[in-house]
C-alpha cells in the first residue's frame, strides 16, 4: 500500500492524516485531474461539497469548446456505431480526428444499416489531408475560416467553383453525413460552426456531429457532474453552493493567481500531473505512484486494471463497466481511489456513517 | 420498533377506508394493532394520512436530462445546501429531485426511458437520487437489432427472448417503446410517422413493433404493462393516432404516457386543435385493460426532452430559448427543447385546461394517473398546484377566469363541477401508479403494506397542503417532518426479475460485438459498479 509524505514512504493511515491536515488548513482548496472512475469522481464532488473546494478536469480545454458552444446554440450529434454503420459522407476536420482508433473504424466499413447501406463511403477532409481522403480543402487561412467558408457554401451564399464548393456539394448530396472533430483543436467557435453547419444541412438531408474521443475521463465527469450539482463541471464550492464557472475555478489560473492555497490531484487513471501542481501543498492520489508526485502521494489502483470500475467507454460513447484485469495489482494492495477520498472527508468533514 | 400515527383521518382508498384512525408500523411495514403500547406514538390530529405518492412518469435521469442541464444552466436556482447533504438544494440535481418529491410524500419514482445502450449511466445516476425508491423503463422499438428480427420474420418468441435479454441486462421495471419506429425513419429521411406508415429500410410498421412487443410483455409477465407513446404526439389529430394505437393493442393490456398530449382534435377549419379529452376518456372508460398518465402542462419555462427524435426535430423551430440538442443515438437517442408555456397563451392554455379535463372526466383516477411527464409538461413540483385545481371547483373559475377565451371554446373545462376528494386523489397518486407498476406492497395502507405513509397537514389550501408534507416515513423511518428532509437515507432502484435465454444472448453478443466493437458485457449494469447495495428485485407477474 505504497504511500509517501513529503518522499518519505509511510503507512496508509499517516498518509490520510497527512492529506486531511494539509487540505483542512486551506482556505481555498483545489480538486483537480479527476481522471478516474466514477465512484471517485462523486467522491470528490462530495469531498468538495463538503469542505468548499473548487472542482477542475484534466481535459477542460476540449470540454469547455464542447459545452460552450452547447450552451449558447445547441447541437446535433451522432455516436460512434452509428456513423460506422450509417454515414456516406465522412468529413474529417483538422488533424487529430486521423489518428483516433474511431477513424480506423470508420476507414475499414462501409455503410451496413439506414438507406445508404451498401453505399460508397466518401472521406473528405478540411484542414488537413490524409491519403485515405477523397476530397481535401487545405484550409490555408485555418480551420475557422475553411468552417466558415464551407457554411457559406452550404448556405448558398458562395458560388464560385473551388474545393471549398465541391465539398458543400457532395455533403449536400449525401444520404448520411458525419462530421468528426476534435473539439479542443477546433475550439469553442469551431464547434458552433460546425453544429451550425451540420444544423443547416438536417434542411434537406441528414446530418451529424461526432467529437472524436479525448484521452482523459472528462466524458466521465460531465454526466457525474450534471447530476449531482445540476452544472456542468469547473465547479466551485466556496459559498455553499455550486458555483459554474470555467474561468473562475479553472485550477492552473487560480494557482497562478495565487487564489488557491492547495490542490488535491485526482489521477486513478495515470496522467501526467500539471507543473502548477509543486508550487503549492499539494496532495495527489494517483495509479503508478511515484513519491515526489506531491507533498503527500497515495497510491490507488487503476480502474480497469487493477480494480473495477465505471470509465468512459470510447468505442461505444458510454459509460461502461470495466472489471479488474486478470494479472493486474492484487486488489488488496491498493485502496480505490474513493475509499481513500471517502476517509478523507470522514476526517475533514466529520461526516457520519450515514449521510450519503 | 412499534409505532402508531394516531388520530388522523387515514385515506386508503384500496381499502374504502376515509376517516380517522390509527396506523401501526412496526420493522418498516403496515401491521394491524397489536394489543400492546406502542414505542413511539405519531400525533395526526388535524392530519390526513396516505401512502407515500409513488410516479409512473418522471424525466429524473439519463442522458436526455444530463443534457437538458447543460443546455439551460439556469432553469433551476441553487440555494445553499442543508445540513447533511451538500447538494440537495442544488436545482435539478439527483438529491434535490429526491429531497423536492419526498417533502411532497412521494417515496418512488420511476424514469421512463431508459435506453439499454445507456443504462448503466441512467442507474448510476437514478442511484444517487435520494430517499426514492426508484425504477426505470427499458426502451425498445427503435433499435436495428429487434427491427432486423421483425424484418427477417422471426417469431414471437425470438422477440420475447430479446426483450427479457434487454430488461434483465439494463435492470429495467418494465418495457416502454417511443414512437416504435419514428426514430429509425427519421435517420433514413422521414419526417411523419403513422401507426401503418412503413418505417424505411424495414418494412415495417409501428403497428408491427408495437404489436410484437405487446406480445412480449405479456408472455414474459411483466407487470407494468407495454408503457406505450405513441406517434404524432402534440400536433392536431393526435387523438386519431391515439385512439388507433388503443385499437392496434386489441385488448391486450396497454399504458398511454402523456395523453393530454394526443387529445388534440382537428378544429372544422383544419387549422388548430380542440380538446379531445372526452373522446379520450370515452376510450379508457371502455378499455379496461388500458389506463393514461396525463402530462398536464402548467404555464412557465421548462425543456422538453424525449427519444422521440422524429417529434423533437420537427419541434425544434419553436425552441425558446432558440437552442436544442438532437442526438442521433445508437436506437432513440433524444432531443432537448427548450419550450415556454405562454402563461395565458391561448395554446397553452388550452393544453392546461384539456389535461385538467381528463382528469375531471375520468371514470376511475386508478388508471388516468397525474404527471407533468416532467420536464416536458412543467416540473413535478407543480403537482401540489394541480391538485389543488382538481379538488376546488372555485380555484380553477379564478384561474380560468384569468385566461382566454378558447379555454372555454375549445374545451369543455369551464363546465366541470366535479371536485375531487382526498380519496380520488389518492387513487391518482397513490393505489393507481403502485397497481399500474404491479408493486403490490405499496400505493395502500393495508396490512403488510410497505411503511411509505405521508402526514399532512389539512389544509384547504392544497396546494400549500402538498407542497410540503407535515411528515412522510420510507420503511418507516421519519425522512421528512415539518416539510423539510430529517434523514438522508438512500432508497433502493426496483428491478425486475427476469431470466434471459442463453442462446439469445450468445446471439445478441455476436450482434453488438459486430455493431458496435464490444459485447454484451459493456453493456450491463453490475453490482460491483455501485457504491452500495442499490437494486431491489420485482418478481414478474405469476
Ligand atoms: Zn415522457
Amino acid at each position: 500500500m505504497p504511500a509517501w509524505v513529503k518522499g518519505a514512504s509511510t503507512d496508509m493511515d499517516t498518509a490520510i492524516a497527512a492529506a486531511a491536515e494539509l487540505l483542512g488548513a486551506a482556505r481555498t482548496p483545489v480538486i483537480a485531474g479527476l481522471n478516474a472512475e466514477v465512484s471517485a469522481i462523486r467522491a470528490a464532488y462530495d469531498l468538495a461539497g463538503r469542505v468548499g473546494a473548487s472542482l477542475d478536469t484534466l481535459g477542460a480545454a476540449g470540454t469547455y469548446a464542447e459545452l460552450g458552444a452547447l450552451s449558447r446554440s445547441g447541437a446535433m450529434t451522432s455516436t460512434p456505431a452509428e456513423v460506422v454503420g450509417r454515414a456516406d459522407a465522412v468529413l474529417v476536420v483538422g488533424a487529430k480526428p486521423w489518428s483516433t482508433e474511431l477513424t480506423g473504424r470508420i476507414l475499414e466499413a462501409r455503410p451496413s444499416r439506414g438507406r445508404a447501406a451498401g453505399a460508397e463511403r466518401a472521406l473528405m477532409a478540411l484542414g488537413t489531408g490524409a491519403p485515405q481522403a477523397a476530397l481535401t480543402v487545405p484550409a490555408e487561412g485555418g480551420l475557422l475560416p475553411g468552417l466558415a467558408l464551407l457554411r457559406a457554401h452550404l448556405r448558398g451564399h458562395l458560388a464560385e467553383a473551388s474545393p471549398t464548393a465541391d465539398l458543400a456539394r457532395t455533403l449536400a448530396a449525401s444520404l448520411y453525413v458525419a462530421v468528426l472533430y476534435d473539439p479542443a483543436e477546433v475550439g469553442e467557435m469551431g464547434v458552433e460552426t460546425i453544429q451550425g453547419l451540420v444544423i443547416d444541412l438536417n434542411e434537406t438531408t441528414r446530418a451529424f456531429s461526432l467529437a472524436v474521443p479525448g484521452e482523459t475521463q472528462d466524458r466521465a465527469v460531465v454526466p457525474v457532474a450534471a447530476w449531482t450539482t445540476g452544472q456542468a463541471p469547473r465547479t466551485g464550492f466556496g459559498r455553499r453552493v455550486p458555483e459554474h464557472d470555467p474561468w473562475r475555478f479553472d485550477a492552473a489560473r487560480q494557482v497562478a493567481a495565487g487564489e488557491a492555497d492547495a490542490a488535491l490531484w485526482l489521477a486513478s487513471v495515470p496522467a501526467p500531473a500539471p507543473g502548477w501542481l509543486s508550487r503549492i501543498p499539494s496532495i495527489a492520489l494517483v495509479g503508478d505512484a511515484s513519491p515526489e508526485a506531491a507533498e503527500v502521494v497515495i497510491a490507488v489502483g487503476v480502474p480497469g486494471r487493477d480494480l473495477g470500475g465505471v470509465l468512459w467507454n470510447e468505442t461505444r460513447g458510454a459509460l461502461t463497466y470495466w472489471p479488474a484485469r486478470a494479472g493486474g495489482a492484487v486488489a488488496a494492495d491498493l485502496p480505490s481511489a474513493a475509499s481513500v477520498l471517502s476517509r478523507l472527508t470522514d476526517h475533514l468533514a466529520g461526516r457520519s456513517d450515514t449521510a450519503c | 420498533m412499534l409505532s402508531v400515527i394516531r388520530g388522523g383521518r387515514v385515506v386508503d382508498p384500496t381499502a374504502s377506508r376515509d376517516g380517522v384512525g390509527d396506523v401501526w408500523i412496526e420493522d418498516g411495514q403496515i401491521v394491524d394493532a397489536p394489543g400492546r403500547e406502542p414505542d413511539r406514538v405519531i400525533d395526526a390530529a388535524g392530519c390526513v394520512v396516505m401512502a407515500g405518492g409513488v410516479e409512473v412518469h418522471s424525466h429524473i435521469a439519463g442522458g436526455n436530462v444530463i443534457t437538458s442541464r447543460l443546455l439551460l444552466p439556469d432553469l433551476y436556482v441553487s440555494e445553499a445546501a442543508p445540513e447533511g447533504h451538500p447538494f440537495a438544494h442544488a436545482g435539478g440535481a439527483a438529491a434535490w429531485i429526491g429531497a423536492t418529491y419526498a417533502r411532497m410524500g412521494y417515496t418512488t419514482a420511476v424514469e421512463p426511458a431508459m435506453p439499454p445502450t445507456h443504462a448503466l449511466g441512467t442507474q448510476l445516476e437514478l442511484a444517487d437520487i435520494p430517499l426514492l425508491d426508484r425504477g426505470a423503463l427499458t426502451v425498445m422499438g427503435n433499435d436495428d437489432h429487434l427491427l432486423t428480427l421483425l424484418r427477417d420474420g422471426e417469431g414471437a418468441n425470438a422477440v420475447r427472448d430479446l426483450v427479457a435479454l434487454n430488461v434483465a441486462t439494463s435492470r429495467g421495471l418494465g418495457v416502454k417503446c417511443i414512437n416504435a419506429g419514428g426514430a429509425s425513419a427519421f435517420k433514413d429521411g422521414a419526417l411523419k410517422l403513422s401507426l401503418d406508415d412503413e418505417i424505411p429500410c424495414y418494412g415495417l410498421s409501428t403497428r408491427r413493433i408495437m404489436g410484437s412487443l405487446l406480445d412480449a410483455v405479456e408472455a414474459l409477465k411483466v407487470p407494468h404493462p407495454l408503457h406505450v407513446h405513441c406517434n404524432n404526439l402534440g400536433l392536431p389529430g393526435a387523438d386519431d393516432s391515439f385512439i388507433a394505437t388503443l385499437d392496434a393493442a386489441e385488448g391486450r393490456r396497454i399504458h398511454f404516457a402523456h395523453a393530454q398530449f394526443y387529445a388534440y382534435g382537428v378544429t372544422d377549419d383544419g387549422k388548430g386543435f380542440r380538446s379531445a379529452a372526452e373522446r379520450i376518456v370515452r376510450a379508457i372508460a371502455d378499455n379496461p385493460q388500458a389506463t393514461l398518465d396525463i402530462g398536464q402542462v402548467v404555464f412557465g419555462q421548462t425543456v422538453t426532452v424525449s427519444l422521440d427524435i422524429l417529434r423533437q426535430f420537427g419541434g425544434r423551430k419553436g425552441a425558446k430559448p432558440r437552442k436544442w440538442v438532437l442526438n442521433a443515438g445508437d436506437a432513440e437517442g433524444g432531443g432537448v427543447v427548450p419550450f415556454l408555456y405562454r402563461p395565458k397563451g391561448p395554446t397553452s392554455s388550452l393544453q392546461w385546461a384539456i389535461g385538467l379535463e381528463i382528469m375531471l372526466l375520468s371514470p376511475d383516477p386508478e388508471r388516468t394517473i397525474l404527471t407533468t411527464d416532467h420536464p416536458n409538461g412543467g416540473p413535478f413540483t407543480q403537482y401540489p398546484r394541480i391538485i389543488h385545481l382538481l379538488m376546488d371547483r372555485g380555484e380553477r373559475e379564478r384561474e380560468i377566469a384569468t385566461l382566454p377565451g378558447v379555454v372555454g371554446e375549445r374545451s369543455g373545462l369551464p363546465g366541470i363541477e366535479r371536485e375531487y376528494t382526498l380519496s380520488e386523489i389518492a387513487q391518482l397518486t397513490r393505489s393507481g401508479p403502485a397497481k399500474l407498476l404491479g408493486l403490490a406492497d405499496r400505493g395502500h395502507l393495508r396490512v403488510g403494506a410497505r411503511a411509505d405513509v405521508a402526514v399532512y397537514r389539512d389544509d384547504p389550501n392544497r396546494t400549500a397542503m402538498f407542497t410540503a408534507a407535515k411528515l412522510v416515513l420510507k420503511d418507516g423511518v421519519p425522512i421528512v417532518e415539518d416539510g423539510e428532509v430529517v434523514e438522508w437515507r438512500a432508497g433502493r432502484t426496483l428491478s425486475l426479475s427476469l431470466d434471459s435465454d442463453k442462446a439469445m444472448a450468445r446471439r445478441t453478443d455476436t450482434y453488438l460485438t459486430d455493431r458496435f466493437g464490444t459485447g454484451l458485457d459493456s453493456f450491463t449494469v453490475p453490482d460491483e459498479a455501485f457504491d452500495a447495495p442499490t437494486f431491489e428485485a420485482v418478481p414478474c407477474r405469476v
